[in-house]
């Protein structure tokens, strides 16, 4: 492939996909040499530590040369292949065989398409020569100069010219009807049919909740610092910690341990302490630890283990799942920070317990000086039934369990 | 606003300064009893006496050098060089002692010399120069040149203020051909270029006596949109400006009244390939005095300098290219 002197060589570089990013790898290249690509159109894949991505074109032209082979890793801003533009870069690949990628693999399909479109360009351009603004208005602008009607002196192309141009580029034609007539493959499906049992009852479950209770959902920002120390020093897990904080704010705030059954309300004194257990792909189940306010942390641990054993291996009894006064959801452990749960009917409130993340804290020290702390942190949310109380009750026992987890010794 | 010439703007600029600053000394040959030689400070000697207004000997290495000397122990000297082609004789005083004394002692020189400066009115080799470029070269010395009479007024008083050493290039032929409104009292016009006039296909980059040139040369040039820049400050160059200029029009004409060869439009014109290059849709064209002294000849002398047609053609052969 010959470059004459018209020619304007650009660099595709490895380009910066994040501020800490020094180097990235070809993954798989778009072109081979002398194929032609639009500005934009993706000549190659990357990857660096942070994620795969495509790399666009920096100019419309032919690519001259790979410089990067599959599966190299280079510094940001390698020079990884170069694109003539100038008055040849539009001329038609050479007519042999273009040379192989350095790797000798295969790579996609595309080049076999976007080269053909190069046959259209018109020969016999090479003498022009274009100003640096022309040039780089056309470089911006993905034009082909040898596209662009001179009135200059002796046909040359004025930056008037090649603004004219770029203004009276065709634009794409609207398509006449807004619905498209091209239809999608029908899903493959891997698992048809009806709905399991376990899967129409929380359903039903779910949906008459929502239909029924007023839902409102209030958030509480929670340091776990002292949660995390103890729980490490006790060998429990922290939901036991939230599930004691919860049941002691419950005795504070009796009102959210309770049903309402259409206009009946009653408020109990015992907390049967619901808890959702996933079933993986099967569903959910919310057991229940009747009397929960008798057990330690330690307790409640190991009860919770036990209902989460029995419940994924089948052995739950109908008893194990009714009376529950209270309920706690806890899907975490993905790193879910979120949620707005739905009331386990009829009780009146469920609480919701997610991931502990480190996160960066305003701390204030006893003689009231601010800094910047990193803290274990977590979101509690409520999901609370405006009929029974009021947003002021809800963040009321919010705040008390936030106060006991963070005075957890 | 009191409508002033070009003249009576720089006298208005000097007698308010005397009035508002009792450091401010002005010094020059036969500037005080005979009022000066274009009479910038005629009556000034009744008004501030000859120690404010002193009329020196015919030596202008003695006026700058004592005006340095002022300047270090706390007075605003400004010095009147009859014509500026006459500094040559006190160019050691001001390209060597005043231009370099911050850099080699710490004291600020704050001392304005007034370059009466270009030629059209057959003044010959020795009272028509425009030597403005002599002092870009030359570290350490500001060089301003105003083309309008508020601009002479703003950048004479910018230039008085200004704590280093300030050559002024005040260009007689606008003395009395030049009028405009001027704001009354003291004021300060920035050392940086003034779009006189905006426009999109070409600008024309002048300073001085060429700024009207370039106004008449391009007010009707076939319906182009040709923008004029008054540099107005040639050090410092206002190199944003200049840029901002070449990038929208990207055709540029650049006229010096003095002789071409390292002119302050050759600066202009590096400035351009370095940093404006990506811009260009065409040649930098220069306009400039050839390298020649200013015949006496008035037919000679229009033909070395820049005119309206000169620059007319200039524009016109760009604009096509």
């Amino acid at each position: 492939m010959s470059s004459s002197p018209t020619d304007l060589l650009v660099d595709v570089t490895m380009p910066q996909m994040g501020v800490s990013v020094a180097e990235g790898t070809v993954v798989a290249w778009r072109v081979e040499p002398g194929d032609r690509i639009e500005a934009e159109a993706t000549i190659c894949e990357i990857s660096t530590d942070k994620i795969d991505t495509e790399v666009p074109s920096p100019a419309t032209g032919v690519v001259t040369e790979i410089l990067v082979p599959i599966g190299e890793t280079v510094e940001v801003g390698t020079v990884m292949a170069r694109i003539a533009t100038g008055a040849n870069g539009v001329a038609p690949a050479p007519a042999g065989k273009a040379p192989q990628p350095l790797d000798g693999s295969t790579v996609g399909t595309p080049t076999t398409e976007t080269s053909s479109s190069t046959s259209s360009a018109p020969a016999g351009n090479g003498h022009r020569r274009y100003s640096p603004v022309v040039q780089r208005i056309a470089a911006e602008h993905g034009i082909d100069l040898s596209q662009v009607p001179g009135t200059g002196r002796g046909g040359r192309v004025r930056k008037q010219d090649v603004l004219a141009f770029v203004e009276a580029a065709p634009v794409e034609e609207p398509p006449l009807h807004i619905e498209s007539p091209y239809r999608p493959e029908p899903a493959a499906s891997v698992a048809g049919g009806e709905l399991s049992r376990m899967r129409r009852q929380i359903g039903e479950h779910m949906k008459r909740s929502l239909d029924t209770a007023a839902t409102c959902t209030t958030w509480i920002e929670v340091d776990m610092s002292r949660v995390e120390t103890a729980r490490a020093r006790l060998g429990v897990t922290a939901l036991a910690f939230v599930a004691r904080a919860s049941i002691d704010a419950i005795r504070e705030h009796p009102a959210l341990n309770a049903w309402l059954e259409g206009e009946k309300y009653t408020c109990h004194t015992d907390v049967n302490l619901g808890i959702a257990v996933s079933l993986g792909d099967d569903g959910l189940i919310v057991p229940v630890i009747p009397r929960a306010h008798e057990l330690s942390v330690e307790g409640l641990a190991a009860r919770v283990k036990d209902i989460a054993r029995r419940a994924r291996g089948r052995e739950l009894t109908p008893d194990d799942v009714r009376g529950g006064t209270f309920t706690i959801t806890n899907p975490g452990q993905y790193g879910s920070i979120m949620a707005t749960p739905i009331i386990n009917q009829p009780q009146v409130a469920i609480l919701d317990f997610e991931a502990v993340i480190k996160r960066p804290v305003v701390v204030t020290d006893a003689d009231g000086n601010d800094s910047i702390a990193i803290r274990p942190m977590t979101i509690l949310g409520l999901s609370w039934d405006h009929r029974a109380l009021d947003g002021a009750l809800s963040a009321q026992f919010l705040a008390t369990i936030k106060r006991n987890l963070e005075s957890v010794s | 606003m009191p409508t002033l010439t070009y003249l009576q703007a720089i006298s208005s600029a000097l007698r308010d300064e005397l009035r508002a600053d009792e450091r401010v000394l002005l010094m020059g040959e036969d500037i005080g009893v005979f009022g000066g030689a274009f009479k910038v400070t005629d009556g000034f000697v009744e008004e501030f006496g000859i120690e404010r207004v002193m009329d020196t000997p015919l030596a202008e290495s003695g006026i700058i050098g004592t005006a340095v000397g002022a300047a270090v122990v706390g007075m605003r000297p400004v010095c009147e060089m009859q014509f500026s082609d006459f500094i040559s004789c006190g160019f050691d005083q001001l390209v060597n002692v005043a231009g370099k004394m911050h850099y080699r002692q710490g004291l600020a020189v704050p001392i304005t010399v007034r370059l009466p400066s270009g030629g059209g009115f057959s003044g010959g080799p020795f009272h028509s120069q425009n030597p403005e470029a002599w002092f870009m070269h030359s570290p350490g010395i500001k060089v301003v040149a105003p083309s309008t009479a508020e601009d002479a007024k703003g950048l004479l008083h910018a230039a008085i203020h200004d704590p280093n050493p300030v050559c002024y290039m005040e260009h007689k032929h606008l003395y009395r051909r030049v009028k405009g409104e001027v704001p009354s009292g003291v004021f300060e016009t920035p050392f940086t270029a003034r779009v006189a006039r905006p426009g999109s296909d070409l600008v024309v980059i002048a300073y001085g006596a060429m700024v009207s040139v370039a106004l008449e040369a391009t007010e009707d040039l076939d319906g182009a949109s040709v923008e004029v820049l008054d540099l107005r400050s040639l050090v410092p160059l206002d190199e944003e400006a200049i840029l901002d200029s070449v990038e929208r029009c990207s055709k540029v004409v650049i006229i010096d009244e003095a002789n071409a060869t390292c002119a302050a439009g050759a600066q202009v014109a590096a400035l351009i390939a370095e940093k404006g290059f990506e811009s260009l849709d065409g040649p930098v064209i220069r306009v400039a005095t050839p390298d020649v002294p200013i015949p006496f000849s008035p037919p000679l002398e229009a033909a070395v300098l820049p005119g309206v047609d000169r620059v007319k053609e200039a524009c016109r052969e760009l604009l096509a290219y």
